[in-house]
């Protein structure tokens, strides 16, 4: 990943109220590789819906990992392996940079204010790897959270706890066992948290 | 929508020549001569469903300078993935039916009326009395019956029901089941391939005998295939089946003759049951004006296109998308059609700019219920190879799962947004 993507990625996460006045999300190289990611990430890789998560204004290098553990196996989903694939084969950085330089809509999925409360005290845990309020970090493709629809990021939480998500992965040992520690109404006040930042 | 001073003097003139007032939609005493005077470069769609709905949105998000008309008599979209939970009272049909103002805010400008044909000599296509002049057309018509392949069908066919193109079928299907005795008979007949959705007639079975297994325990669902084995999903949906004793499954049972006066279907192998509710899901080729127009293959029933730019194998500047065509490596359902859409806009887009067409495959997401909460998929991916699109990788889910079901509804709601908004 290139450091300018990583730059692109950064700035499209700090400017949250407008897009980068240069171009509209057309005018990627990557716009019509990420043709087939719409039907479920939803245009621009804003997902409206619950249980897909948001592609948009996440970091570069994190989609790149994602795509590349999705297609070989590493993190096992029948959904996504045959995509992430096709994603390669068309070029991985143009569809990563496309979404990463995409301004997110944060999730309309409900949010329980009072479970995000909840979820704010209990994620100091979280905090070393993915910042205070779950930006996450480029530099270490640590994905950002915020705005994440409630019902995929609770979803993905238990997955880690169930050793489900990229099982045998050596670098997410750590946080599955922090995860494993937590009850079920823990890592959905987690969720909800995550899913109110912006 | 934007009217242009020379449209609205059209219009106005038109409409008082005829006695009508105001609305060029839906409107057909206005449609005469060139209705719609083409001002800059211009794209029709015929056809607002998953293809046609997103072939529109998506020329004009890639040229706004495009004028983009959409020809489509219904005034709502209905969506055929997940009208197989309307038979099993698990969805209403309200839930699956939306309007067309996300378009009309993308500046599509959809007119309700059907397609009269095609006339690729002079970019034409004929409505009502009039025509409308376009420089490429995108053609996505979705399937018709083959009526006459079934003996005693033409002349029955408004009471044997289809059910294969959500809407009234649908909720009268339903109710057509609901107020079955407990121990009466529904059949389904599914046709050969090619036909709309290769594993929908299976979820439509695992939708009907779970709603009969809870509510009619004495009822049966029989099933005549005419294909020799299930052919989507085949594992995953024998494994659901496991949980339905009421299936009767009968492969190689093509349906030739239906008889409503006795309530029996007869199959080619000359076996005959009787059933209490029918639903006759009958063989299918291109929407009516694909064949009218000759955009139709040898076959006569589907059309052959360009694999990057889908402008059909029989006409110049038409394009053809969805369920109607043929000689692709993809299935004919929404998720396909949706992408031929973005797919096929790109290509007219970058063709009306004098840019080659981007070579874009297509991907295929095909979710199926086969009870109240689990769902199983498939999954394929695609590559253009010497111009032709082939197959990457087909994935299927592992096993029926509520987590595939959670997946399903937000494809479904990503996916609509994707057609419609």
């Amino acid at each position: 990943m290139s450091r300018r993507l990583l730059m692109c990625a950064g700035f499209a996460i700090g400017v949250s109220v407008a897009a980068p006045a240069a171009a509209g999300p057309l005018d990627h190289p990557g716009y019509p590789k990420a043709f087939s990611c719409s039907a479920c990430h939803g245009f621009a890789g804003n997902s409206r819906s619950d249980a897909m998560p948001i592609l948009a204004g996440q970091h570069a290098g994190y989609l790149k990992k994602a795509l590349q553990d999705y297609a070989g196996g590493k993190r096992p989903s029948a959904e996504m392996e045959p995509y992430a694939k096709m994603a390669i084969e068309l070029g991985v950085d143009d569809v990563a940079s496309y979404f990463a330089s995409q301004t997110r809509m944060p999730t309309a999925s409900a949010i329980d204010r009072a479970a995000a409360e909840r979820g704010k005290a209990a994620s100091a845990v979280c905090a070393a790897c993915h910042g205070p309020t779950g930006k996450g970090d480029a530099a270490k493709d640590m994905p950002d959270l915020t705005g994440q629809p409630v019902g995929f990021l609770k979803n993905q939480l238990l997955l880690f706890k169930a050793d489900k998500r990229s099982p045998g992965d050596a670098a997410l040992m750590q946080p599955k066992a922090i995860i494993k520690g937590l009850p079920d109404d823990t890592l959905a006040d987690l969720a909800a948290y995550y899913a109110s930042q912006r | 929508m934007g009217v242009t001073r020379r449209t609205f003097i059209r219009t106005f003139t038109t409409g008082l020549a005829l006695g009508a007032t105001g609305a060029l939609t839906g409107c057909a005493a206005s449609m005469r001569g060139d209705f719609m005077p083409k001002a800059g470069k211009r794209v029709v769609v015929i056809g607002g469903g998953w293809g046609g709905a997103t072939a529109a949105k998506y020329v004009r998000l890639g040229d706004p300078s495009i004028d983009v008309v959409m020809l489509e008599p219904n005034k709502q979209f209905i969506s055929c993935p997940f009208s197989n939970l309307v038979l099993s009272g698990l969805r209403s049909l309200d839930s699956l039916t939306m309007g067309y103002d996300g378009l009309r805010k993308q500046g599509v400008k959809i007119v309700h009326a059907e397609a009269g044909a095609i006339e690729p000599d002079t970019k034409r296509v004929r409505v009502g009395e009039g025509y409308l002049q376009y420089d490429r057309l995108i053609v996505s018509p979705g399937i018709e019956f083959q009526w006459e392949q079934v003996e005693g069908l033409p002349a029955a066919k408004d009471r044997v029901l289809h059910a294969w193109k959500a809407g009234p079928q649908t909720v009268e299907l339903a109710k057509q089941i609901q107020s079955m005795a407990d121990g009466g008979v529904f059949v389904l007949t599914v046709p050969p391939i090619a036909y709309r959705c290769p594993p929908g007639p299976y979820e439509r079975i695992c939708q009907v005998a779970w709603y009969l297994k809870q509510n009619k325990p004495k009822s049966k669902v029989i099933v005549l295939d005419a294909n020799q084995n299930i052919v989507s999903k085949t594992a995953l949906f024998r494994a659901a089946w496991q949980a339905y004793p009421n299936i009767e499954y009968r492969p190689s049972s093509k349906i030739v003759k239906v008889d409503v006066g006795t309530r029996e279907v007869a199959t080619e192998i000359g076996d005959k049951v009787k059933y209490d509710v029918l639903n006759l899901i009958p063989p299918q080729r291109a929407g009516s004006i694909a064949v009218q127009s000759d955009l139709v293959g040898v076959d006569k029933r589907w059309c052959e296109v360009d694999h990057v730019t889908y402008e059909s194998a029989k006409a110049k500047d038409v394009h053809v998308i969805g369920d109607s065509t043929i000689g692709l490596p993809v299935p004919k359902s929404g998720n396909i059609a949706n992408a031929m859409g973005k797919i096929s806009a790109s290509a007219v887009v970058a063709l009306l700019n004098g840019r080659p067409a981007p070579q874009m495959p297509p991907g295929n997401t095909c979710y199926s219920w086969v009870s109240d909460r689990e769902a199983i998929a498939v999954v394929n991916s695609y590559r253009i190879a010497s111009g032709k699109v082939v197959q990457i990788e087909q994935k299927l889910t592992p096993a029926q799962a509520v987590s595939v079901a959670q997946n399903a509804v937000g494809w479904a709601q990503s996916i609509w947004a994707d057609v419609l908004s």
